[in-house]
């Protein structure tokens, strides 16, 4: 769908990107994410033809993508602003007749968002007027009004209460189940494990890490395994011996506890489910994928302390 | 296009719903008719009514001053000394407004004076000193000559010469008309500079709330440019509108309502009396009938049809010139309170175009107010000078010369302000330094 390659940008002599190229396909949800600074900002800034990249092409499905293709766009950028003074109504009309809907298929629209959202109370209030959460509402329902098939969204639950953030999540997973595609640019690794589908990691402007969440999560695994036994934990720590390490346990009470285990040398799971029978009364086992949080600081933290070596 | 026509809408929409804009509407026409009320009615005569006593103890002028007696005058006589103190003070003489005292050696030193107690008007101290001075010359032609009156004043005739241009030998055009023209010119600067501010303001407002991000992601920076110069502009020349039809309606009730009968000739008293007269007084007389001048003026000597179109005219392109300037000058800020230095130059320019305006009316022929009407940054106000002074015969292309001049000048501006615009817009929290600006102008 959406097709990044060999994108540079400089500003002066300050490097923003460096070659980066990667891919989001069609109706998937796509997490681009980054430490501060990283240069996620400008690459969203150009595919949103905001600024111009020095080399390098954006493609959407196939084919270069052109000034007319930002109407299948919807953009909440990270820092974003309202008129203070305009009413909601009219804020929300302005900025989706610039999407190029004509005035009667905008009211349509904000009629059927503003239901959706609860919003219709405020329909006549000024913007200086609404609370931050409100307003941050008002930028989203403003980025879909004019239903793009793209949807680029720079930190969107930033400024919601939990309970509105579940309300985008929902909103986004619906959006996914229509079939657009959603790129998703946010510290928040929990919800990349949410929702996102594949994800990208840009550091020092440079994409270090591109592929599907599960895959992501499945190269920095470091055998640690999970088990959830019922019996003594004595008998567990004296079965493991010198082929294993434990990193921490949980205790479920009622004899039973759940207990990570690191291997050592060369065992494998099997190795640690054969010392285990007979000791306890295995419940569960299974291996523990670093999160998205884990992934996320071990592909930018060696980056960083080579950096401060210099 | 349709972009920058629905940004000019939201502006414009901004605009004239603003508070600041719906005051500066009525209160900037009720100002100036005020002020024109007020030149109307004291503009002349402080007060049209005196009443001089004349301290004569020699009994030199007879106890005549005036064979015809003008009404605005009422002369009483005294035959003795009226110390000054006595004047201001005694009961007796509350009454009189001026004491004029006749020194027995006026004939020969020519000297005398006037105490009044409230100043006088020019007009007013003409008509004293002529008539005082009418009635001296009969004296004099009396006592030491043996001509009749009549002749004497044939020959003590002062030679009039007045200095005529020579492309305008008939005078049509005249300093106050040029003055008008600086009206105008400087109500274009008045309306350049505030929406210049105000675009200064929405571009520097859009950018640190971020709304600018959002935008720009819909519309190109030389659409949001464009647009946002249109709709400001729209709003500062519908507010023009406004000026002209509360400034029209009010003049026409003016002279329909509360000065019905000034432009009647019967009440022009003051230029009645000179046509009696000669000479320098006579010319005085002209000068000092300074209300009656200004309501000509204003009612019949402006054509008010030629300056509204030039000054909307040069206005638009005037507008179009410095928006974009202050335009790309906001965008180009680190914050909205960054930058202001650099602002304070382009004050300085616009009011290098008031002071050129203020040249030209003197000066009019000289090298540097032709340079002044078509340098862009001058040339506004000084055309405005110029239209009311009035174009010498066969010279009235140069101010469409100037008008193009302008025009393209604009277009520039715009094409440079739009690049300045595009790369500036979207850098944030830099202190604003001359090498960004040519950075950001070099870079396409």
């Amino acid at each position: 769908m959406l097709e990044i390659k060999n994108i540079n940008k400089s500003f002066y002599r300050k490097e923003a990107l460096r070659d980066v190229s990667f891919r989001v396909n069609e109706g998937e949800v796509f997490g681009l994410l980054g430490p501060n600074g990283a240069g996620k900002s400008t690459l969203i800034r150009i595919i949103n033809r905001i600024i111009e990249q020095d080399s390098g092409s954006i493609r959407i499905k196939g084919d270069l993508m052109t000034e007319n293709d930002l109407r299948k766009i919807g953009y909440l950028p990270e820092e974003r602003g309202l008129y203070r003074s305009m009413t909601v109504e009219n804020h929300a009309l302005f900025l989706a007749r610039l999407k190029g809907l004509s005035k009667k298929d905008a009211s349509t629209k904000i009629n059927y968002w503003f239901d959706k959202f609860e919003m219709n109370d405020w329909r006549k209030k000024r913007i200086e007027e609404l609370s931050k959460g409100m307003a941050q509402k008002i930028q989203f329902v403003c980025a879909v009004l004019h239903e793009p098939s793209i949807l680029i969204l720079d930190e969107p639950f930033s400024g919601f209460d939990p309970v509105n953030v579940e309300l985008i999540k929902q909103t986004l997973l619906e959006f996914k189940l229509a079939g657009k595609t959603i790129i998703l640019s946010t510290h928040n690794m929990k919800s990349v494990e949410e929702i996102c589908d594949r994800a990208a990691l840009i550091n020092n402007s440079e994409l270090i890490a591109s592929g599907s969440i599960s895959e992501l999560r499945e190269a920095k695994k470091n055998g640690i395994y999970a088990v959830r036994f019922k019996g003594n934990m004595i008998s567990f720590v004296n079965a493991l011996w010198t082929g294993f390490e434990i990193i921490d346990k949980d205790v479920l009470g009622d004899d039973r506890f759940e207990v990570r285990v690191k291997m050592r040398n060369d065992s494998s799971f099997e190795d640690l489910l054969k010392v285990l029978i007979g000791e306890v009364k295995i419940e569960a086992a299974w291996e523990v994928l670093p999160s998205m949080q884990d992934v996320f600081i071990d592909l930018v933290q060696p980056v960083k302390i080579l950096d401060d070596e210099k | 296009m349709r972009n920058s026509l629905l940004i000019a809408a939201r502006e414009w929409k901004e605009r004239i719903s603003s508070r600041s804009f719906i005051l500066f509407s009525f209160i900037g026409p009720i100002s100036v008719l005020a002020i024109t009320f007020l030149l109307f009615t004291y503009g002349g005569e402080s007060k049209s009514n005196w009443k001089v006593v004349i301290a004569d103890p020699e009994g030199l002028l007879d106890d005549k001053i005036m064979a015809n007696e003008d009404n605005s005058i009422q002369y009483s006589f005294v035959n003795s000394y009226v110390e000054i103190e006595e004047f201001r003070d005694a009961k007796m003489y509350q009454k009189f407004d001026a004491l004029l005292e006749v020194n027995g050696k006026v004939l020969s030193n020519k000297t005398a004076y006037v105490f009044y107690r409230e100043k006088p008007s020019v007009d007013m101290q003409t008509k004293i000193q002529y008539h005082y001075e009418r009635r001296l010359e009969e004296i004099m032609v009396d006592e030491f000559t043996d001509l009749s009156l009549i002749d004497f004043r044939k020959i003590k005739q002062p030679l009039n010469v007045s200095f005529r241009d020579v492309y305008d030998p008939e005078d049509t055009s005249s300093d106050l008309r040029g003055w008008v023209g600086f009206f105008f010119g400087i109500v274009i600067f008045i309306f350049i500079f505030l929406f210049g501010m105000t675009i200064l303001r929405s571009v520097t407002r859009e950018k640190s709330n971020r709304i600018v991000e959002v935008l720009l992601a819909s519309v190109k920076p030389r659409e949001l440019l464009v647009g946002k110069l249109i709709g400001i502009g729209l709003a500062a020349i519908l507010q023009f509108l406004i000026w002209i039809l509360i400034i029209g309606i009010g003049l026409y009730l003016m002279r329909e309502l509360i000065f019905p009968d000034m432009l009647d000739a019967a009440n022009l008293s003051a230029q009645q009396l000179a046509i009696e007269g000669g000479g320098l007084i006579q010319e005085n007389l002209n000068n000092a009938s300074g209300s009656n001048q200004f309501i000509e003026l204003v009612y019949e000597r402006i054509q008010f049809g030629n300056m509204i179109t030039f000054f909307i005219l040069f206005f638009i392109a005037g507008y179009f010139f410095y928006g974009a300037l202050f335009a790309a000058l906001g965008s180009t800020m680190g914050s909205e309170s960054d930058g202001q230095q650099f602002v304070i130059p382009l004050i300085v320019v616009l009011f290098l175009s008031l002071y050129a305006g203020y040249y030209s009316l003197y000066f009019p022929e000289n090298g540097l107010s032709q340079l002044f009407h078509y340098l862009p940054f001058t040339s506004p106000v000084v055309v405005m000078v110029k239209l009311s002074q009035g174009y010498d015969l066969g010279h009235a292309y140069e101010i469409y010369v100037s008008l193009i001049v302008l025009m393209l000048s604009a277009i520039l501006m715009l094409l440079l302000a739009s690049r300045l615009y595009k790369n500036g817009i979207l850098q944030f929290g830099h202190r604003l330094r001359l090498k960004h600006l040519l950075k950001w102008l070099k870079k396409s």
